[in-house]
């Protein structure tokens, strides 16, 4: 029996999971419920449109906001805490213990301080997607090779032709990684905070219809954050293979096992 | 030519030879292609020899030790130690030293000695002592409860070669040990694993890819030509023992080495 | 700066915070309403430990914890491990539990929720869920981390595969599997506490929540920090387990 080539193989179990998607359903073998038939998702996507898109933007303003906290707060002081030695023992290990903390507990005191609205989700998100790109960013900084610095010393560089065309350079494979993690975290600390309390966006509305079981709804919420997510990992992954094809990007765009195990991988996530 | 048995000992005994290789071949499938690794080997060493094997890089020079330590079947041909076959990996007659070290890092160096006895249930004092005997010889005593990130790369092959003795095969194969080491080191190696052959006098079998290292430990040189890999030639090394650093400025260690260089730029 | 004036200065850094923490709210530079002072805070916490429903909702968390975590290391260990030693599942398989892992989890939890209901088992089952993808892809790299020549030495050595999976493979893979253990208690711990705080009446996810909907700021603090000690309690003591059994590694 001639086997089929890994990325067939994979394909097919897509195409068997989305046939699965529709069909049990529709012949009753599962319950609406449980899961709604693929093209009752579609066409509740379809129908609401207006609703999902309006939730939608409510949670991309919240996602944006909270990004420019959690990654350029955290690159900022990643790149700190990562290039001066002394911080960096310092204060490194502390963050990594912290991290064992599920940081989704902080988020009632949050709105009992900002309220239901956008803020207390901007808050705890930034703060959800802080330290991991800090931790990111703290590692990444000491990748950079500082012989690089060292021969354009030596060819008389100066201060800011240094920073433009060494440093700059040479960190932007951890920039955008950092970029990349924040994105993601962000957008699950959006997500799920407004899922927990909260009046408006993407998360909210899952919300209000899984308490009238309303599956097809739900579902289709819950498919369009995850299109989101994948939408900005591509988005960040491409713009990660453009600008950083001379370094061994292959590093970053495809870690192996061992290294994405050994990153502080969001724990919501 | 490839056929090259040595002459037998004057009195008349037939002692079976350490090792015997007859008609090897080997190929091995490699996508969907077939290499053809090795081709018509055929030789014999005598017990108590130091044989080297030289040849050019992907001769097929791993492979042949691979098969002689019974971690392969060759697809053709015979191996023999002391008159049996060799058809899985036996420390008892064959033991092996690679080029990694390949100490296993969450044991010390003793622990790492011990391992083939421990494989055999050997009971724990016999083990330790055994152990501790290798380690001496080989030079290390005092460093056994060391880990092996805590020796250095020379440290780590010698007890890498005291782990090959410790069940006191009779063959040692040796593949491309010192080729990992700096070469001050591999000096000194060289030198202390010709005195350690001294003390125990065991069939070696020692595979590298330098010609000056050839020269310097071996009784007799193997020369490989390039893939498929075939013996070539046979050259004895006249040079006196015990061996010293001078002899490498003499005309005759020129001479032999220029030899070997000839044969492997000519080999097709 | 040496190790014990590293150890010196965090202490230092620690006791500032707890300092801030009692100072800032009594000197009503911050709200004390909406930020307690610690003093407060530990007072309330006694308070809290002594009670029986509190105690009652540990003890659930630690059950469903303890559950899913019970279920999801073996599954997700046979997974990785099979994923690893076969090549082709593997090369199926990878890409795709890849693809799921850089998915965030969370936000599946309402699918859970529809399917189970809000009972221990929606916990049990969101919290496996949480945990299993990270344990598959550690097994699968702590498998693969053992190195081929190890493997030569120990063949060479006339090692029986049994020998070999218990000589070789075991004291390769165990720094990786300790990491995986305490990296899979907090996915599990997350999860699980995610669940309860979204829709469940029991467990300390649940409490914490409760208080932050009433305003109970002392109470909501002394909860959110018991659960912080006991997360960084667990996690520090399997690091130091980790720890003990890697001082071989370079």
């Amino acid at each position: 029996m001639t086997r089929l080539s890994p990325a067939a193989a994979r394909w097919l179990i897509v195409a068997v999971v989305l046939a699965l998607w529709e069909l049990l359903p529709r012949l009753g073998l599962v319950a609406e419920l449980f899961l709604p038939s693929l093209s009752s998702t579609v066409a509740v996507t379809v129908a609401d449109w207006p609703e999902y898109a309006q939730n939608l933007l409510v949670t991309l303003y919240e996602v944006v906001l909270a990004m420019v906290f959690a990654c350029g707060g955290g690159i900022l002081a990643g790149s700190v805490i990562g290039g001066l030695a002394l911080l960096r023992n310092l204060l490194l290990p502390v963050f990594s213990s912290l991290y064992a903390v599920p940081i989704v507990i902080l988020y009632p005191i949050f709105t009992a301080w900002f309220g239901i609205g956008s803020e207390s989700k901007i808050v705890f998100a930034a703060t959800y997607g802080f330290f991991p790109v800090t931790l990111a960013t703290a590692a990444g900084i000491r990748t950079i090779d500082p012989q690089l610095l060292i021969v354009a010393r030596s060819m008389n560089a100066s201060l800011s032709q240094q920073i433009t065309r060494v440093i700059v350079p040479a960190s932007i494979p951890t920039v955008l990684a950092g970029l990349r993690l924040g994105g993601a975290l962000t957008i699950v600390g959006v997500v799920v905070s407004e899922m927990l309390t909260s009046a408006a966006g993407i998360g909210y509305l899952v919300t209000r219809y899984r308490t009238v079981l309303d599956s097809a709804h739900v579902f289709a919420a819950v498919i369009m954050i995850l299109l989101l997510t994948v939408v900005f990992d591509a988005l960040v992954r491409f713009i990660e293979r453009r600008t950083a094809v001379w370094q061994s990007a292959g590093r970053i765009s495809r870690a192996s096992l061992r290294e994405v195990v050994a990153q502080p991988a969001p724990a919501l996530g | 030519m490839q056929h090259l048995a040595h002459v037998m000992p004057l009195d008349g005994h037939a002692a079976a030879a350490a090792i015997e290789v007859t008609d090897l071949d080997h190929v091995y499938a490699n996508h969907d292609a077939e290499v053809a690794a090795l081709a018509d080997i055929s030789f014999l060493v005598e017990a108590g020899r130091f044989v080297v094997i030289v040849g050019p890089s992907g001769c097929g020079k791993s492979t042949l030790l691979m098969i002689l330590a019974g971690l392969r079947h060759a697809t053709g041909g015979t191996v023999r130690c002391d008159g049996e076959p060799i058809a899985r990996p036996d420390p008892h007659r064959v033991g092996v030293v690679f080029q990694e070290a390949s100490l296993f890092p969450w044991l010390t160096a003793l622990d790492n000695i011990e391992f083939p006895l421990v494989l055999r249930h050997v009971p724990r004092e016999d083990r330790r002592r055994r152990a501790l005997t290798m380690l001496e010889l080989v030079g290390l005593a005092g460093f056994g409860e060391k880990y092996p990130h805590e020796l250095s790369g020379g440290m780590k092959q010698r007890v890498s070669i005291a782990r090959g003795l410790v069940q006191d095969p009779p063959v040692l194969l040796m593949d491309e040990p010192f080729a990992a080491l700096d070469e001050q080191t591999r000096m000194t190696m060289g030198h202390e694993l010709l005195r350690i052959w001294d003390e125990t006098r065991k069939t070696i079998l020692f595979v590298t890819h330098s010609l000056t290292e050839a020269v310097y430990l071996a009784d007799e040189v193997l020369v490989m030509s390039a893939r498929p890999g075939r013996i070539v030639d046979r050259i004895d090394i006249t040079l006196a023992r015990p061996r010293s650093y001078e002899m490498m400025a003499t005309e005759t260690f020129g001479r032999l080495r220029d030899r070997i260089w000839r044969q492997i730029r000519a080999a097709p | 700066m040496t190790g014990r004036q590293i150890v010196l200065a965090r202490l230092g850094l620690l006791a500032l915070v707890l300092a801030a923490w009692e100072a800032l709210p009594r000197l009503e530079i911050v709200n004390p309403r909406l930020f307690p002072p610690l003093g407060e805070v530990l007072r309330v916490l006694a308070e809290i430990l002594a009670r029986a429903d509190v105690q009652a909702g540990v003890a659930v968390t630690a059950g469903e914890v303890a559950v899913a975590f019970g279920l999801a290391v073996p599954l997700g260990a046979l997974i990785g491990v099979a994923v690893a030693e076969n090549d082709y599942l593997g090369r199926v398989f990878k890409p795709l539990f890849f693809f799921v892992f850089s998915v965030p989890k969370s936000i599946f939890l309402p699918m859970f929720i529809l399917v189970f209901g809000i009972g221990f088992s929606q916990k049990v089952a969101f919290g496996i869920f949480s945990a299993l993808f990270i344990v598959i892809m550690s097994a699968t790299a702590a498998v693969e981390s053992v190195r081929a020549e190890h493997v030569l030495v120990a063949r060479s050595c006339g090692a029986t595969r049994w020998q070999i999976l218990t000589r070789v493979y075991m004291p390769s893979m165990l720094p990786i599997l300790l990491e995986t253990l305490r990296i899979s208690m907090i996915f599990t711990l997350t999860g699980v506490i995610l669940a309860e705080m979204y829709a469940s009446r029991t467990g300390v996810g649940s409490l914490i929540g409760n208080w932050g909907e009433n305003f109970m700021m002392r109470q909501l603090f002394a909860g959110v920090l018991l659960l912080a000690l006991i997360a960084i309690l667990i996690n520090e003591s399997v690091r130091l387990l980790e720890a003990r059994c890697s001082t071989w590694r370079t």
